[in-house]
């Protein structure tokens, strides 16, 4: 098995790659505007079909701007700018920490996207460096290539139809970071993917934050083609990812093998074609299942010698039948029946009988089925066929996205030789030897960070690598600049226990209402030992602080009020006879369940002492 | 350093790896120092010779690609499509990188389908020009073009242009042309039509609806309406300006409403103006003169400049635009004066762009009218421009003519919106 990256990691430059706009900024207003994008009938053909479906259909595309962090040239209504000096250097610094080739021109190309994500309906990239090393547990890990380009517009909605794309993301420069095809193993690859996610943020190049880093995992097992997996955000399921892949890919060379013993070739699908069998269930209008299903029209594809193999799976999620459902909601349907799972349908009998005899099924033949118009329905079974195909010879090249349990689903077919051309809106760029020679940064210690992030702060070092690891380094940062009586290890606490495992659901964090909690601490408002509690609420029930304080009736306590406290809690551990010398313990336990968080744990045990003493002398 | 032909396959090796590419042609800007390599990925590279080693030099294959010709169908109300050189439609040779210009109705049917049931399109190209470029030579034959496509049958003519100077060419053909039989509808795009993104299709969409279904006979420009992909606008040609270096919806017409809109999506017409009707019998006046000029007028603008625009032997007609009203400085007053009295011809618009001049609310505007300098109204100063050459070319009186609404390039009202 082969595994290969693609890390795309966000440059930190204050301003866009082709334009002036600051991604951080406060938007005070916002517009949006409606497009379509139009590629000629004779080129739909070389793009996938669902994406040629789409645009066939007129994807309808709104675009969200807003006003400080997007401008004429997001909106493609102005030509792009020169390309920010400051990502070109940094390209060249990682290029050179890479012991790469660096190119002597760069010349800008368009790479065609239609799906919406880019304004202009192609994304901007050049290579930089070519042919670079990594070194990674002895072995040198090749570094195929170094590229700049934009990152593209962030998806908000999808319906029938339509999309939705919010600009401000559009035009971050990236680096995008090629490895070769490696044999390692699923944890050496995590690790490989952690140890250069590392190594680049310790260059002080790229920026922090939830969703600056992403990579593409490739997964190819011998004798299949590289399978592209997308989106995969967190570390942690990598591993999972390749070892699912691995199993996935070998499981259809399993099923290539039993197509073969079954005598099936290329030639058994030539001349197979969607047939309409709407009369089938038109005559069985009073069966339930058809009731459910079939409004005016059903079309079938026969699948030959694939009787079984749609359910056929060797690690859950991993059968054909989903990869051909997930095809067809490409296409606007809901699912596609296969022959394999026909009979929980309840179609009965002769329905499936004169399936069978329209589509001439024999021994070892299984069949599609779909409900829904002709045109889409057509299309779709034609995408299918060609899938059906594929699997003749095994695992083929496509790209799938990963899911949060580490499974991956089918994407779109893997495409041909990008369709690039050059920008000529850009003249070439010259890299001299100077600027080669100039431009370097180096690859840092990680351990050595770690400690002194450690030192410097104050904090155990399982907590600062994780910190280190986390999106969370400047909110770290910056809150133990901006906040300085709260204690490190209370900040660092709060990320290692509370916002890095909820941010592993994949829920945005609102900084703005944990900087309240950090003030209110800061004021004494709130107890040390609450502030972990409220956050955890806060994320929990999605509440603001003013909400979470008051639904967890966190007031602080006056001193007063503790004593009062204090002297019901001993008055009551006497008048149980407990013995003197569990006195302080009892009511420790029982004064600190009722007051914990909402008054110091110190106050309460010196104000316990305090009160035991005093009881002591009388 | 050997010189390796265009297009040929080369195998070169970087450090310890060997790469395959195609050599691409240096453009005029770039230096003969470097090669650019595409790379079998798609990236072009730009390597110094020298720098890398090349292994296998394969010469170039003659492309056997033949350029898309599809049979194609398209029905409906015959109208032309003249191309003038503005790249309304290309393609993309991935394997070059070069953008191609697609100018034949297949490959208009193949960028626009959904022409195939709106009109039976035909197309010829008539000029090869970036609109910067044109000349008033280039007007007389454009109009030339029109005229005669109307008199063998068409039902309107769209004419693909560069967007730079649209508004002028739609202008002179609004007066070369009297009682055309049809609309002849001037389309562009300001983003390039080989990006998916262009405003081409959709403008050449509503520019043929229009030319084929409006039955409203004029001269007219079709861009986007806004930044959406909507709505096309149709605007009178004398009525409308570019007004934006770059944004789709640069052109807008000034003082007026556009006269038309063009859903592309639902493919109708929606009218801001009285269709107009056809009239007979249709002429054509297609002389434009070179003796007409437009002087933009501006605080510390130079004696000798106007002693030299301001002269007969050169010109027979001067458009001023004048600042807010229709003003100018007192300075110019004198150069003026001698000029209209050796019997040349002043007419006066605004650089405000919006609005109407009026001569006879300041003391500076009531000198200028008891000079014989004469009142443009609410004319756009290219429009007043090109008016002029077009008087003089055809012989006509510039005194009667220029004030007088020929084309409809003056509004008598301006509304509030």
């Amino acid at each position: 098995m082969k595994v290969g990256f693609e890390i795309h990691i966000q440059v930190n430059s204050r301003r866009k790659l082709f334009c002036n706009c600051n991604p951080k900024d406060d938007d005070s207003s916002q517009l949006e505007f409606r497009r379509r994008l139009r590629v000629s009938t004779s080129e739909l053909g070389e793009i996938d079909p669902a994406a040629a479906f789409e645009i066939k259909k007129g994807l309808n595309i709104v675009y969200v701007s807003g006003d400080k962090t997007s401008c004429l040239v997001e909106a493609d209504e102005e030509p792009p700018h020169e390309p920010d000096p400051y990502s070109v250097e940094a390209a060249i610094k990682v290029s050179n920490m890479l012991n790469s080739f660096i190119v002597d021109e760069i010349h800008f190309m368009r790479k065609i996207v239609v799906d919406g994500s880019n304004t202009s309906g192609f994304q901007r990239t050049a290579i930089i460096g070519l042919n670079g090393s990594y070194a990674f547990r002895g072995k040198n890990v090749r570094i195929q290539t170094i590229c700049l380009e934009e990152d593209a517009a962030r998806l908000l909605e999808k319906g029938e139809g339509y999309v939705k794309y919010e600009l401000k993301r559009l035009g971050i420069p990236l680096l995008e970071i090629t490895t070769e095809p490696l044999e390692i193993s699923p944890e050496e690859a995590k690790a490989l993917a952690e140890s250069l996610g590392r190594t680049l943020k310790l260059t002080g190049l790229f920026a922090r934050g939830l969703g600056t880093i992403r990579q593409d995992v490739n997964v190819s097992v011998e004798g299949g083609g590289i399978v592209e997996v997308k989106g995969v955000q967190k570390l942690e399921q990598i591993q999972k990812v390749i070892e699912f892949e691995e199993k996935r890919q070998k499981m259809l060379l399993e099923v290539a093998a039993k197509l073969k013993e079954r005598g099936i070739s290329e030639e058994s699908f030539a001349d197979l074609k969607p047939i309409e069998v709407s009369d089938v269930f038109k005559n069985h209008s009073n069966i339930l299942s058809v009731k459910r299903f079939f409004k005016d029209y059903a079309f079938a594809l026969k699948a030959p010698g694939l009787k079984g193999l749609f359910s056929y799976e060797t690690v859950p999620d991993s059968r054909l039948g989903l990869d051909l459902a997930d095809i067809c909601r490409l296409f606007g349907f809901k699912g596609i029946i296969h022959s394999d799972e026909i009979s929980k349908y309840d179609f009965g009998q002769d329905i499936l009988k004169e399936l069978e005899n329209k589509l001439e099924i024999s021994e070892n033949d299984g069949f599609v089925l779909v409900f829904g118009d002709k045109e889409k329905a057509v299309l779709c079974l034609q995408m299918v066929k060609e899938r059906l195909k594929m699997a003749l010879k095994g695992p083929v090249a496509e790209t799938r996205y990963a899911t949060e349990k580490g499974t991956t689903r089918y994407l779109r077919p893997r495409p041909g030789a990008s369709r690039m051309y050059p920008e000529t809106d850009i003249p070439t760029i010259r890299i001299t030897q100077e600027m080669k020679d100039k431009y370097m940064v180096e690859i840092k210690s990680w351990e050595k960070a770690v400690e002194e992030f450690s030192s410097r702060h104050l904090i155990n070092k399982e907590m600062a690598e994780q910190i280190l690891d986390s999106e969370f380094t400047d909110f770290f940062e910056n809150a133990v600049e901006n906040y300085k009586n709260v204690p490190p290890t209370l900040l660092a606490s709060l990320i290692v226990q509370v916002f890095i495992p909820y941010q592993n659901s994949g829920k945005v964090i609102e900084y703005d209402e944990f900087l309240k909690l950090l003030d209110a601490f800061s004021k004494g408002n709130i107890a040390k030992e609450a502030v972990i509690d409220v956050a955890r609420y806060m994320l929990e029930k999605g509440v603001n602080l003013e909400s979470a304080l008051k639904e967890m009736n966190i007031e602080k306590l006056s001193l007063e009020e503790l004593r009062k406290i204090i002297k019901e809690k001993i008055d009551e551990a006497l008048q149980e006879n407990v013995e003197p010398s569990k006195l302080y313990g009892t009511v420790m336990g029982r004064v600190m369940s009722l007051v914990r968080g909402k008054i110091e744990g110190k106050i309460v045990n010196e104000e316990v002492k305090k009160a035991l003493e005093n009881i002591n002398k009388a | 350093m050997e010189k390796i032909q265009e297009f040929s396959r080369i195998k070169f090796r970087i450090k310890d790896a060997v790469y395959e590419g195609i050599v691409m042609p240096r453009t005029l800007y770039e230096d003969e120092d470097h090669f650019t390599v595409k790379l079998n990925n798609g990236y072009n590279i730009g390597v110094e010779k020298g720098k890398i080693e090349i292994l296998e030099i394969e010469p170039p294959k003659v492309s056997s690609e033949q350029p898309y010709e599809k049979g194609f169908e398209s029905t409906g109300p015959k109208i032309l499509i003249l191309g003038t050189g503005g790249t309304i439609s290309s393609k993309v040779d991935y394997r070059t990188g070069a953008v191609k210009p697609a100018f034949t109705a297949s490959q208009i049917v193949d960028m626009v389908p959904e022409l195939k049931n709106l009109a039976s399109i035909s197309v010829k190209t008539i000029m090869n020009e970036l609109s910067e470029n044109m000349q008033p030579s280039n007007w007389t034959l454009m109009a030339r073009e029109v005229y005669n496509a109307f008199k063998d049958g068409y039902e309107g003519v769209v004419i693909a242009h560069g967007t730079d100077t649209m508004h002028y060419s739609a202008s002179a053909l609004s007066f070369a042309i009297e009682n055309p039989s049809g609309p002849v509808v001037f389309v562009g795009s300001q983003r390039s039509s080989d990006r998916p993104s262009s405003d081409a299709a959709t403008n050449l969409l509503g520019a043929a609806i229009f030319a084929a279904k409006s039955h409203s006979p004029g001269v007219y420009v079709a861009m986007h309406a806004s930044m959406d992909d909507d709505i096309i606008a149709i605007h009178k040609g004398v009525k409308v300006r570019k007004n934006h270096t770059s944004r789709r919806d640069a052109f807008k017409s000034i003082n007026a409403k556009p006269f038309a809109h063009v859903d592309v999506k639902n493919l109708q017409i929606k009218f801001s103006e009285k269709k107009t009707e056809v009239e007979e019998p249709m002429n054509i006046y297609e002389k434009f003169s070179e003796r007409a000029a437009l002087l933009r007028f501006y605080p510390g603008i130079s004696e000798k400049l106007l002693s030299s625009i301001f002269n007969k032997e050169l010109f027979d007609a001067i458009t001023i635009e004048g600042t807010g009203l229709g003003h100018v400085s007192r300075k110019a007053f004198p150069y003026i004066k001698d000029y209209i009295n050796k019997g040349g011809f002043v007419g006066m618009t605004s650089q405000c762009i919006w609005g109407s001049v009026r001569l006879t609310v300041y003391e500076t505007g009531r000198d200028l009218l008891s000079m014989g300098v004469i009142p443009l109204e609410d004319m756009l100063s290219e429009v007043a421009l090109v008016k002029s050459m077009w008087v003089i070319g055809n012989g006509l009186d510039l005194k009667a003519t220029m004030p007088k609404n020929l084309r409809g390039e003056i509004s008598e009202r301006r509304e509030a919106l």
